[in-house]
């Protein structure tokens, strides 16, 4: 048999890579880059069907200022990422810190115990929590007038003050144990000898943690505020499956992305809902620039 | 520069191809396997069969009617000729698959049936756009398979029509009429000295409630908290000819915040919260509803036809133990009945052969054989009158205390409140529900007078709300 002519191979040599990367490429742009230039486009539209576009320059921004349901859907977006962020963490972190104890006897159990729930399907846990925080015969109801004689009748998903209580509790169940994982690989990452010098120069508990611990975990604690806090501005599909389309009472568990989703797939408005994703991808953008900043993120090192 | 590699006399293909793809057998595989598929999926896009399964094809969104219409399919398929594909497709999905496919151009099934709420926002822009095909003049031209020639829209409740009428063009017609009675625990009215016959209005029924309510153990209704289920059954209740209640009136103006839904919520929030209450909210489907039904928790739920089929798969149980009645009227002699829920079969406006699709129609809405089996099996009353003679319509229910169950609901089907569609229709009906929630939560049972104030107030900020939104719409 001969051997391949040496112009055909090197213009294989050439070609090869553009052709591997070819389908990702043209799958992003069908998929990814066209949708999102489109979206854009279609911020500037009222839409209703195929054919029925009026361009609206920025009438719907405009409208979307004065949009109660969205400053309901931001307002209650963001509570939900300040549970997160504040709540959230701190404990993930603390089960980090506890677990990580080399003398503490079956943490791998624990681990296993407090990182499951993450295992478990998003429908999984919605329903499961359903069925929880149900009046009057749901275990929370139950397990509360065993204890302190509580209502049974207490509605948590039909009461507008308790939803947001609801839906933080089961989204701390979910991501606590997932949050811990990042703070633990980050907790066995700091170099153990910052620690016996502390010890040395006579630092305690609280001092090793503040001035060892915290700084050697900052990068994945940054990471994991921001990724917390896009988490839970793209929050949807616990409150629709919880509460389902509507939202819950007086729209208590009405997300910006739930909001998109009824304008965009239930009112079919895809004008108006483009407009809601590009003023929420803004504001995501914004609010991790600015954890960034204030975690010095981008300060040299002296 | 490197030499080009050499291939061995005698070698294998495999080894001739490695020598001559540089990047290993894997890698060339995976390109191959892109190629050929992407061929492949290219040949079928462009030369395929545009429909999947059949000649018509026709998505349903509840498994029962799947169900029904598999059963019904042969006789349809031999009388003219075509196959057809039938598709179950999930409540939720159905709309968004509908609009997803109108709007990217892709195939779409010749009939659809949709679910009452979402079916508005298929009438939204303007008209030569709307997806559905106008049936208007299907249903009032003669009916040549009729003796008498009658127009089909002479013999359907007319009322069920309405949610699926818009701009004067009907896109739907109704699977049902679902009127509305009251599920009651036979058993234990008797026990506790209730007569279902003296409950004839909603005076009537508060006053019993009163007495046999035990805060925490037991009520005399199931009323839902948070949607706007229970409300707009109670709201289209009050509906009287001179004076609309519901959500839109006939020419799609928002009736939201009028008289009626005022006097409405003033008096249903005090069933739910302080001293007077008769009511709880174990919620109207699902484990906690069964559980309370069994428990004797609630008495009396909302049951329009539909949900009797419920009531029996889930609680078999309580088979003999349970009855119907109809809505105590909300002034002596007024409507005993209600609506909720609803199903439309539209025929697209794509349908390359509208005439076979309402032939499907006719087939799987209209044949009374067909109906009267099927409401043996699901109790869905259907909205085509002709088929109520059937003697299944007629027959005594054991679970229901042997009561002539499509006899039952025959009677009050006249009586159902007409409701009407609109492309606002779900944000009105999310707007009740957070009114209805805000009121339940801020009320004050010790403050009575600041109920009715509030609830106009807040009524009042909804409707604006969705008026705002009414008036955006360019179409």
């Amino acid at each position: 048999m001969n051997r391949p002519a040496g112009s055909l191979f090197a213009a294989q040599h050439r070609l090869a890579p553009y052709l591997f990367v070819t389908p990702f490429v043209v799958l992003f742009c069908t998929f990814g880059l066209y949708p999102l230039i489109k979206s854009v486009v279609l911020s500037f539209y009222i839409t209703s069907g195929p054919r029925s576009q009026v361009f609206v320059w920025f009438d719907n921004f405009r409208f979307l200022l004065g949009d109660p349901d969205f400053h309901k859907a931001v307002w209650n977006t963001f509570v939900f990422a300040v549970f997160s962020v504040f709540l959230q963490l701190p404990l993930s972190l603390g089960l980090a810190l506890l677990l990580n104890r080399k003398n503490l006897r079956g943490r791998n159990v624990f681990r296993l115990c407090f990182f499951s729930p993450r295992l478990v399907g998003m429908v999984f846990v919605g329903v499961l929590f359903s069925v929880i925080f149900a009046a009057p015969y749901g275990l929370l109801n139950v397990g509360l007038h065993g204890l302190f004689g509580a209502s049974l009748e207490r509605a948590w998903l039909q009461d507008p003050h308790l939803v947001m209580p609801a839906l933080v509790l089961t989204a701390l169940w979910m991501y606590v144990g997932f949050n811990m994982i990042y703070f633990l690989a980050a907790l066995q990452n700091v170099d153990r000898t910052l620690y016996e010098a502390a010890t040395v120069d006579g630092a305690n508990a609280w001092q090793q943690f503040w001035h060892v611990t915290l700084p050697g975990i900052k990068p994945v604690a940054v990471f994991v505020v921001v990724l917390s806090t896009i988490g839970s501005f793209q929050l949807f599909e616990l409150p629709y499956l919880m509460l389902g389309n509507n939202a819950g009472p007086d729209d208590a568990g009405l997300t910006v992305v739930m909001y998109l989703y009824q304008n965009g797939f239930v009112t079919g408005d895809l004008g108006y809902a483009s407009t809601i994703g590009w003023t929420l991808a803004a504001m995501v953008l914004v609010l991790a620039l600015a954890q960034m900043y204030l975690s010095g993120t981008w300060k040299k090192e002296p | 520069m490197d030499s080009p590699p050499s291939t061995t006399p005698g070698a294998s293909t495999w080894e001739t191809v490695k020598e001559a793809f540089p990047f290993g057998l894997a890698p060339f595989l995976i390109l191959c396997l892109t190629i050929v598929s992407g061929l492949y999926l290219l040949a079928a896009t462009v030369w395929g069969p545009s429909r999947a399964g059949g000649d018509l094809s026709m998505w349903t969104f509840a498994r029962q009617h799947y169900v029904a219409y598999e059963k019904a399919r042969p006789a349809f398929e031999k009388a003219h000729g075509v196959k057809l594909d039938l598709q179950n497709v999930h409540g939720d999905a159905v709309t968004r698959r509908l609009r997803a496919a109108y709007w990217a151009g892709l195939d779409l099934p010749d009939a659809v049936e949709v679910e009452i709420s979402p079916a508005g926002s298929f009438f939204r822009g303007p008209v030569n756009d709307i997806l559905f095909a106008d049936l208007s003049g299907l249903l009032t031209r003669p009916d040549p398979t009729d003796p008498q020639r009658r127009p089909l829209i002479d013999r359907i409740v007319k009322t069920r029509l309405s949610p699926y009428t818009h701009r004067g063009r009907i896109y739907g017609l109704p699977h049902d009429v679902h009127p509305v009675m009251l599920a009651y625990r036979a058993d234990l009215f008797e026990k506790l000295g209730i007569d279902p016959n003296e409950l004839r209005t909603w005076d009537d029924f508060v006053r019993v409630g009163r007495r046999i309510t035990i805060p925490e153990k037991r009520y005399l209704l199931n009323l839902d908290k948070s949607g706007s289920s229970c409300a707009e059954i109670l709201l289209f209740q009050r509906t009287e000819p001179d004076s609309p209640a519901g959500y839109f009136d006939a020419d799609g103006e928002l009736i939201l915040d009028n008289e009626q839904a005022v006097d409405l919520l003033t008096w249903y929030v005090p069933l739910l919260v302080g001293p007077k209450r008769i009511a709880a909210s174990p919620g109207m489907f699902g484990q906690t509803f069964v559980k309370a039904t069994q428990d004797g928790y609630t008495l009396c739920s909302f049951c329009p036809d539909w949900k009797t089929w419920g009531f029996q798969h889930d609680m078999p149980q309580m088979s003999g133990k349970m009855k119907l009645m109809p809505l105590p009227a909300v002034r002596p002699g007024g409507r005993r009945t209600s609506t909720w829920g609803g199903t439309m079969l539209g025929i697209t406006r794509n349908s390359p052969d509208k005439e076979i699709a309402w032939k499907l129609a006719r087939h799987m809405y209209m044949d009374p054989n067909d109906l009267g089996n099927r409401f043996r099996e699901l109790n869905i009353l259907p909205p085509f009158k002709d088929a109520w003679s059937h003697p299944a319509f007629h027959e005594r229910r054991p679970y229901w205390s042997n009561q002539q169950l499509g006899t039952e609901y025959i009677r009050l089907a006249e009586q159902v409140p007409a409701q009407f569609g609109s492309p606002f229709l779900e944000l009105a009906k999310s707007k009740l529900g957070a009114v209805l929630a805000s009121c339940l939560a801020d009320y004050d049972p010790s403050r009575p007078e600041r109920l009715e104030p509030m609830v106009r107030r807040r009524l009042a900020q909804a409707a604006a709300d969705i008026r705002k939104q009414m008036r955006r719409n360019p179409f």
